[in-house]
């Protein structure tokens, strides 16, 4: 009887809702998934710089460059945006203002590496993918002394 | 420990008709296995009004950043009367002190005392 009216309530009338999240919102967080799509887009920006031009009369090449390039800047738009998405929530989500008064430049780090996410997608530069490397690997380290503890960066390529 | 959070019977039933309980649906997975999602509890909003909060005791809390948040997480540590460190039962799908840090006595909504 007493279950009865428990389940009728229970569907009539929803109690409100207590958080047993992952970060409800979930807390876990890594500058790892920005560092992938970094990688993605530092390699995407070799492969165009390593790609022939073929001779435009050659149509069958021609076609065959312009959807092969097409599909890495492509890409390299996607994991640049991707990148820049990662490091925002990082940015905007885990750290804390404690963290700024040990890293007082903080937000201008951020700030650089994330024009530099804009920068990879604006042109085909090596120098530019390969700072937004270094700014990730510098986040690496700040990121993880936050936690205190020593985790070794590392690249997949 | 409050490894076995027993179905509240006809008592728990009343008071919470008379607004002595609280009643919240879990969201999430944090409190698994004691906690599926979707299942309802009752907490005691006036619980730690005499006594104080203990270690083993599943509580309701407001996320210390995040004042519209309200989290469901068993106290595991009591570093003064005012300050308390909660975790998940499921550390691998919780946010908790592990994050935030301790939460402060006034961020305490109640215990839970049985599901719904």
């Amino acid at each position: 009887m007493l279950n009865k009216i428990k389940s009728t309530i229970k569907a009539h009338f929803p109690a409100p809702e207590v958080q047993a999240h992952c970060d409800g919102p979930c807390g876990v967080y890594d500058p790892a998934s920005a560092r992938i799509a970094a990688e993605a887009v530092l390699s995407m920006t070799k492969k165009i710089m390593a790609l022939d031009v073929p001779d435009p009369s050659n149509k069958e090449a021609t076609v065959a460059y312009l959807n092969t390039v097409s599909r890495y800047v492509a890409i390299k738009e996607e994991q640049a945006h991707l990148a820049k998405t990662e490091l925002l929530v990082l940015w905007t989500d885990y750290f804390k203002p404690v963290h700024l008064e040990q890293y007082p430049d903080l937000h201008d780090t951020f700030w650089k590496a994330a024009k530099l996410c804009s920068a990879t997608k604006v042109a085909v530069s090596l120098e530019d993918a390969t700072a937004l490397m270094d700014a990730i690997q510098n986040i690496h380290n700040i990121f993880w002394s936050t936690k205190n503890r020593d985790v070794t960066y590392y690249t997949a390529s | 420990m409050n490894d076995d959070l027993k179905t509240g019977g006809l008592r728990e039933f009343l008071l919470w008709l008379t607004r002595r309980r609280r009643r919240f649906r879990v969201s999430g997975r944090s409190m698994t296995p004691l906690l599926e999602p979707g299942q309802e509890v009752l907490i005691n909003p006036a619980a730690y009004r005499h006594t104080l909060p203990q270690p083993g005791d599943i509580v309701v809390v407001r996320h210390p950043y995040q004042p519209h948040l309200r989290l469901i997480k068993r106290i595991t540590d009591v570093l003064d009367e005012e300050r308390y460190i909660v975790k998940g039962d499921n550390p691998l799908e919780s946010t908790d002190s592990r994050t935030f840090g301790p939460v402060g006595f006034e961020h305490i909504l109640g215990q839970v005392t049985s599901r719904f």
